[in-house]
């Protein structure tokens, strides 16, 4: 694979938990990789590894050994700061509890990043506008996150993951609190955005239909790849 | 990358309406706190000054000249002359009012008792801008000029002679030549003065008079009252510089249990301030750890979107801060209000007959110092800021990953 189009690559990586009794092997030796562009769902039971590698590839955790280049940079270099920086300008993130900021209206959310980055405001707004017009959210920009569904709120944070336009978008379990109906609108949406916006998305799932629409699946067990297949992403 | 200020101080401001309840209790105690401490301050220092100026106008002024022995032998024998024309080489603007006085040791005997006392012959007219003899409130008549050779008492005094106003009473003093003096005095007024030991202490008579009566042309001593304390050091090296073979003293130096006193408050009132404002800042730790840790996921999700470890740091400061600054504000315009409520000063005259014996007023009136308002406030915040510094770096230091495990 040319580096060019590689966004995430782990060299033999290991994550150990050193807890009371037996240290936990989080992840054992795993050597995983993805394509620009790609979709990929890291599946696997509780406690397999998958969103150890998710948040290690997303420079929230640090791997025992082992390294983790995003995007052409090797994480072990960074420091805390410059770790945030990295997750601001080139990582998206959707968390299993929509994780809004509840004093911020959803438009004032889907800012927020801009806002850290520096944007200017007039640009900002227009971006958030957009995003939100996008996503079917117009009407609901001034609605602080408690006062939207879980749906709603859902949509408003890949918004906000998106709007930025990162190269990765990591999505921890983003169904989990979601009904199926509304788990099938949220990952049309994450497709449009990998189809049309070519952003890469990886997503540690437990989810059948979640699975169902990447493009390569793979399973992990006890902190090793099981399985890591190509397949032909659902209708 | 820059810190965005803005968007943390809105961000600051809007968590400071979600734990409404809260930080009202907070704000309310910091504006109860601080409107207690800038009233009390303002109380401590008209008690202060009130002390200072009791100290000064006590025939003592902001300076003094002497002779040199006179004050391990206050007598006659210790005196000095002036020139007829001699005024203190002092800017008028900075000169509230001189005098030259005449300070002796008597005894005055009325038909029953008899009392030692401090006889001292006093230019009225200059007396009245300088000491508390020219304002005290006198039964009778005051002194008419330098030649008056009737006698002024204290009630005090008076009552302890068994004498009254007009009535004769006989001093013995020593003259310039070392022998006894004797003479009958009038009583021409009777002084009330704020503390009775000045009432016990003092008679006062024509200075022409009294060294008419011991055969001299000399004083005891030169007073002078400025109008701004701060200007005695100056003031008192060109007396120095004057008067070489004299005695130049401040009023620190005649008055060491006042000044040691004025000290003492300065210290003692920084001292209260700060115990109380430490109390506070446990409070505002207290809260702000209970905020903190609420939103522990909060800061983690901050952190996973890119917010950096110092930008978490700073959100916390700039809350506290919004506290603290809103509490100050409102408690410095309340503690304002207090004072200003106050102005015309506390009566503790059911204290008082206590503390005239002291030499004390019977009525408080606060002084407002701005100096004490801002160290307040500089104290307030930096103690708010250094009170925040834990809470924002248990806000820093969850982990993004465990913060956001917590309760999903």
């Amino acid at each position: 694979m040319n580096s060019e189009n590689v966004v995430v690559e782990c060299r033999q990586l290991s994550r150990i938990y050193e807890g009371e009794g037996v240290p936990v092997k989080a992840l054992d030796g795993v050597d995983f990789s993805v394509a620009r562009g790609d979709f990929v769902s890291l599946a696997g039971p509780s406690g397999s590894g998958k969103s150890t590698l998710l948040n290690v590839i997303g420079g929230l955790d640090q791997p025992t050994s082992g390294s983790v280049f995003v995007d052409g940079v090797d994480l072990s270099t960074l420091r805390q700061a410059a770790l945030a920086d990295l997750r601001l300008r080139k990582i998206g993130f959707v968390f299993q509890s929509y994780n809004l900021i509840p004093v911020l209206s959803a438009a004032e959310n889907v800012e927020f990043i801009m806002q850290l980055q520096g944007v200017g405001a007039a640009e900002r707004r227009r971006r958030a506008t957009d995003m939100l017009d996008t996503l079917g959210l117009a009407d609901l920009g001034n609605r602080r996150p408690g006062e939207l569904s879980g749906g709603q709120q859902q949509r408003v944070a890949v918004a906000r993951a998106i709007v930025t336009h990162p190269v990765l978008l990591l999505a921890d379990e983003p169904s989990a609190n979601l009904d199926s109906k509304t788990t099938k609108e949220l990952l049309e949406l994450l497709r449009t955005i990998n189809r049309q916006h070519g952003v890469t998305i990886v997503t540690a799932t437990h989810d059948q239909m979640v699975m169902s629409y990447a493009q390569r699946q793979v399973h992990l067990r006890d902190g090793r790849i099981e399985s890591d297949q190509r397949v032909a992403a659902a209708a | 990358m820059s810190m965005p200020l803005p968007l943390l101080v809105q961000l600051s401001w809007r968590n400071l309406w979600r734990a409404r309840r809260r930080n009202l209790i907070l704000i309310s105690t910091i504006v109860f706190a601080v409107g207690a401490v800038v009233l009390n301050n303002a109380l401590i220092r008209g008690f202060q000054y009130d002390m200072r100026d009791d100290a000064v106008r006590n025939l003592t002024g902001h300076i003094k000249v002497l002779a040199p022995g006179y004050r391990d032998d206050p007598s006659i024998m210790q005196s000095f002359e002036l020139g007829s024309d001699w005024r203190p080489d002092v800017a008028d603007s900075q000169l509230m009012g001189w005098t030259r006085r005449v300070v002796v040791p008597a005894v005055v005997m009325s038909e029953r008792e008899t009392r030692g006392i401090n006889l001292v012959g006093i230019d009225p007219g200059d007396e009245r801008d300088i000491s508390f003899i020219g304002g005290a409130s006198i039964a009778g008549e005051g002194l008419k000029d330098v030649g008056d050779s009737r006698l002024l008492m204290g009630a005090e005094l008076a009552d302890q002679l068994s004498t009254k106003l007009n009535r004769r009473v006989v001093v013995i003093t020593q003259g310039a030549d070392g022998l006894n003096r004797e003479a009958g005095f009038r009583i021409a007024g009777v002084f009330d003065a704020e503390g009775t030991a000045l009432e016990k202490a003092y008679a006062f008579t024509g200075r022409v008079a009294l060294q008419k009566l011991l055969d001299t042309n000399a004083v005891t001593e030169v007073s002078i009252r400025l109008n701004d304390a701060a200007s005695e050091p100056t003031v008192g090296a060109r007396m120095t510089a004057h008067f070489h073979d004299l005695e130049v003293k401040g009023w620190r130096d005649l008055e060491p249990l006042a000044a040691a006193m004025f000290e003492f408050v300065d210290v003692s009132i920084l001292i209260m301030f700060v115990i109380v404002m430490l109390a506070l800042a446990f409070g505002l730790v207290n809260t702000l750890i209970t905020a903190v840790m609420e939103r522990v996921r909060e800061f983690g999700m901050l952190r996973a979107i890119g917010m950096r470890p110092a930008q978490i740091v700073a959100q916390v400061l700039i809350e506290s801060s919004l506290v603290m600054l809103l509490g100050l504000s409102i408690g410095i315009m309340v503690g304002l209000g207090l004072t200003a409520y106050f102005a015309d000063g506390i009566d503790l005259s059911s204290f008082a007959q206590g503390m005239e014996m002291v030499g004390m007023r019977s009525k408080l009136v606060p002084r407002l110092m701005m100096e004490d308002v801002i160290v307040v406030a500089v104290i307030s915040v930096v103690l708010g800021l250094l009170g925040s510094a834990y809470p924002a770096w248990r806000a820093v230091k969850v982990k993004p990953l465990e913060a956001l495990r917590r309760g999903t």
